[in-house]
């Protein structure tokens, strides 16, 4: 997801505002299964599904569309809105959808519709960022052009070549085929996430156009459908969808109501005027089991916390010195006192959430060891001063502060932490190769596999690389593990690649997360799944 | 000062209209200043303040005199453990000396203080001064200049002002608070500076310079100015108590100091939220930041009594 969440902790006085304004949760005299139960989220950036890459509009979409495949606690996607997808040779995928499934407006659900949205996706000029998702599909680099002069210059960037994906085929109103450029044997998994959503006919203002407001009051095919439209800075209510034909929920709506600061969901939780907050922020983490007994619970989630070296930094050339910082930092102090433990140390490049995690696969790198460390980075001549670079508006100060401060322990080095104001400053100043130091990144999986926590990651040109790593070994194991016919031999291969990161440590491993949430005593089997989301057709009201 | 003394030695009535007291009967017509001394002297809050305002003075100059600790030395192993010989105040979230960081923290609240209420003190010199001496349309314009800058409320004006001046989170917010709070609170100190020249300079002894032929700009500094300041003087030396808890209420609300630095305002707001794990990481600084403050005003109240019986 783009290792810039959680975009949402930003100071706002109108927090108060709306506490005041937006009351009304649980429903009171209702059947249990009529009952609105009430979530908090933050202000989703957008409503629509290719565009939506952070994880609050991701939960609101989760109830209006009902995604291709999802995902069982092994993550083994199982097939929801299709009937199958199947692929001979991973490279041209088969995807049959059920029939029956209709929009809120009453549109039958057909190939086209999905062609027509992954279309939009992939369309550069149209700026979503899911479009990447695409990126494996045949014919999606004819769909993107680039500015001759830079984002800042004059020149407009020329139109891209084609504005329709040629690897999307139509079979019939309900059969179509994805042409990958090339063999991947985990396409199935990747169809799950939000990107590959279908649109209505309603959507279009014209051929390839969206609608401007369709955003505002999104129809989908899933088991909820918008109540009104998208109160922003308020809320987001929906209403379970009546023709829905598949699994119904088990609630009469939902009421997603958006809130500025995390401690002041939280706060809304213990008055009683919110059902669910997904995630419960460190400051409430001492008192909250306390608080909320047996509604406090904790979930694993696909959650992966670095800091990465950019690759200008001549300082860090050397993977001693990399090496070095990484085993001074006492990961499991920093879990415990500032995360109170809804974190825990990492060890390893790839979340546990995903088939083929290794426990300590990086090995001694991750072994906290302040003597070897501090001999190791003397002898290595590492830098008299290190700078570590974070975006100030996610709750990252208290942790950084923390490792600088073990740093200068352990290191006998200055150390200093620089908040940027959002996550696109700091990636300005990388790519301006300022010195930033070391860059605070996290990452939440798109799609449970391991090549999710290593190609963008790593790969040449990743999508996310933004530290400039690059080696063509770990760039052909990960390519040939997506190739791999069988995940088995895939996973060997992806994991001969992360042996190649805990070699050079292009990063610092440093926390794995955990969903730590909690619930009112109005709703029950509430549980949150690894991309953070409320299990939606699980959640029942009590009475 | 022995300017001022001598005119109103000479020149009996001061601005507020206080006699210097020839009926006491002592050896020698006393100056009011003279007299406000001796009052104060014998007033024991005067000097529970003086002592603490010294005392906070001297900690923001040479912190060093009161811990040896460095305030930047912080590990986690230590946190949020109870009062020790090494620390006293025990320490916070992320293990740092509580007391240390508390007296480093005096440094940055008196300084942000001293400089914005000097910003304030000038700027309400000038505009009071101008309106009350020039009077008819200057006044009237300013005066009503005064009642608008009165009339917004100063956190909110605060807030804004200061999040505009500082957006940068790496810089420390030193000089946006500093002057957020100059350009904010002057309009007491310009009020007070006006009706003071009114009175003065109806003065005979004005008219008596005029009529030697000092202009304007003599007349202001000379021979209205000194005469006018004292209660002036008083109401800046509350406002210097008042700075110091707004700042710490700004740095609370996180638009206020930032980053790195060491202030009561940060320890506060950082401490806040595990209130309920330990206490101390919030009360230690508040309990300098209230100390400070009522110290700062208890001083000006004690002064202005001094200067003007009558309010006694």
């Amino acid at each position: 997801m783009r290792g810039q969440f959680p975009l949402k902790m930003a100071v706002g006085a109108t927090a108060i505002m709306l506490l005041a304004a937006g009351c009304g949760g649980g429903g009171d005299e209702t059947e249990a299964a009529d009952a609105v139960i009430s979530i908090g989220i933050g202000e989703p950036q957008h409503l629509i599904p290719s565009n939506a890459t952070e994880s609050n509009g991701a939960e609101v979409l989760a109830a209006l569309f009902s995604p291709l495949v999802d995902f069982d606690a092994d993550n083994k996607p199982y097939l929801v809105a299709a009937e199958s997808v199947e692929s001979t040779d991973n490279k041209v995928w088969t995807i049959k959808l059920k029939d029956g499934y209709t929009f809120h407006n009453g549109e039958k659900v057909g190939a086209d519709n999905y062609i027509n949205a992954w279309n939009h996706a992939a369309y550069g000029p149209n700026g979503n960022g899911g479009s990447y998702f695409l990126e494996r599909v045949e014919g999606y680099k004819d769909l993107q052009s680039k500015d001759p002069d830079g984002e800042e210059g004059p020149k407009k960037a020329p139109d891209p070549v084609a504005k329709t994906l040629t690897g999307l085929k139509k079979v019939d109103e309900l059969t179509f085929t994805v042409t990958l450029s090339e063999p991947f044997s985990g396409w199935r998994s990747v169809m799950g996430y939000t990107t590959f959503y279908p649109l209505p006919a309603a959507a279009w203002q014209s051929e390839g156009v969206l609608k401007e407001d369709f955003e505002q009051a999104p129809i989908g095919n899933g088991p909820f459908k918008m109540k009104g439209k998208w109160e922003h800075d308020a809320k987001v209510e929906v209403e379970a969808y009546d023709a829905f034909p598949g699994d119904k929920p088990k609630v009469g709506g939902v009421n997603y109501r958006i809130f500025q600061e995390q401690t002041a969901q939280y706060a809304e939780l213990m008055g009683g005027g919110l059902d669910v907050v997904t995630q419960i922020p460190i400051e409430n983490l001492a008192s909250a089991p306390t608080d909320l007994g047996d509604r406090f619970k904790t979930s694993p989630n696909s959650v992966f916390q670095f800091v990465g070296f950019p690759t200008f930094q001549k300082e860090f050339e050397k993977v001693e010195v990399r090496k070095a910082i990484s085993m001074a930092i006492n990961r499991e102090e920093i879990t415990t006192s500032i995360f109170r433990g809804s974190q825990t140390p990492a060890t390893s490049f790839v979340s546990p959430a995903v088939a083929g995690y290794r426990e300590n696969s990086c090995g001694e790198a991750c072994t906290y060891d302040p003597a070897k460390a501090k001999a190791a980075y003397e002898a290595a001549g590492g830098p008299k001063q290190i700078k570590i670079t974070y975006n100030a508006d996610g709750g990252h100060k208290a942790w950084v502060d923390a490792t600088c401060n073990q740093l200068k322990a352990n290191l006998g080095v200055d150390c200093v932490g620089t908040g940027e104001p959002k996550f696109a400053d700091l990636l300005t100043k990388v790519e301006n190769k300022e010195p930033v130091g070391l860059i605070r990144l996290g990452w939440i999986m798109d799609y449970p596999l391991m090549e999710n926590y290593l190609g963008p990651l790593y790969g040449t040109g990743g999508s996310s690389n933004y530290y400039g790593y690059s080696n063509p070994e770990f760039d052909n194991l990960v390519k040939q593990g997506s190739a791999a016919p069988t995940q088995e031999e895939a996973i060997k291969l992806w994991q001969q690649a992360e042996d190649i990161l805990a070699r050079d440590m292009p990063v610092i491993p440093l926390r794995l997360g955990q969903n730590v949430f909690g619930h009112s005593e109005r709703v029950k089997n509430v549980e949150v799944d690894k991309f953070q989301k409320v299990e939606i057709l699980k959640i029942e009201a009590t009475s | 000062m022995s300017n001022i003394e001598s005119v109103t030695q000479a020149e009996v009535p001061t601005a507020i209209g206080v006699p210097v007291s020839p009926e006491s009967g002592h050896e020698k017509p006393r100056s009011l200043t003279g007299d406000a001394w001796e009052d104060l002297r014998r007033n024991w809050i005067f000097w529970t303040a003086a002592v603490l305002v010294v005392l906070v003075v001297v900690m923001s100059a040479f912190p060093s005199l009161f811990t040896s600790a460095d305030p930047g030395s912080c590990a986690l192993a230590r946190q949020h453990k109870g009062p020790s010989g090494a620390a006293l105040f025990g320490y916070d979230f992320q293990g740092c000396d509580v007391y240390a960081r508390t007296v480093y923290g005096a440094r940055n609240s008196v300084l942000i203080s001293l400089i914005a209420t000097t910003i304030a003190g000038l700027i309400g010199v000038i505009v009071g001064m101008a309106a009350g001496y020039f009077g008819g349309w200057v006044d009237a314009l300013l005066a009503r200049g005064i009642d608008i800058v009165l009339g917004i409320p100063t956190l909110l004006a605060a807030i804004v002002l200061a999040r505009r001046l500082s957006s940068d989170p790496n810089e420390s917010g030193f000089w946006a608070v500093a002057l957020t709070l100059g350009v904010i609170t002057w309009t007491t100190g310009a009020r007070i500076m006006r009706s003071s020249v009114i009175s003065a300079k109806n003065q005979d002894y004005v008219a008596a310079a005029r009529m030697l032929g000092a202009g304007p700009g003599r007349l202001m500094i000379r021979h209205i100015l000194p005469n006018a300041a004292a209660p002036f003087v008083v109401v800046l030396t509350i406002l210097l108590g008042v700075n110091i808890a707004t700042e710490a209420t700004l740095t609370f609300l996180g638009v206020g100091l930032k980053g790195d630095a060491i202030s009561w305002g940060i320890a506060i707001s950082e401490s806040a939220p595990y209130v309920t794990e330990t206490a101390r990481p919030l009360v230690w600084p508040s309990v300098f930041l209230a100390l400070t403050v009522l110290a700062f005003i208890m001083l000006g109240d004690a002064i202005r009594d001094a200067f003007d019986p009558r309010l006694r």
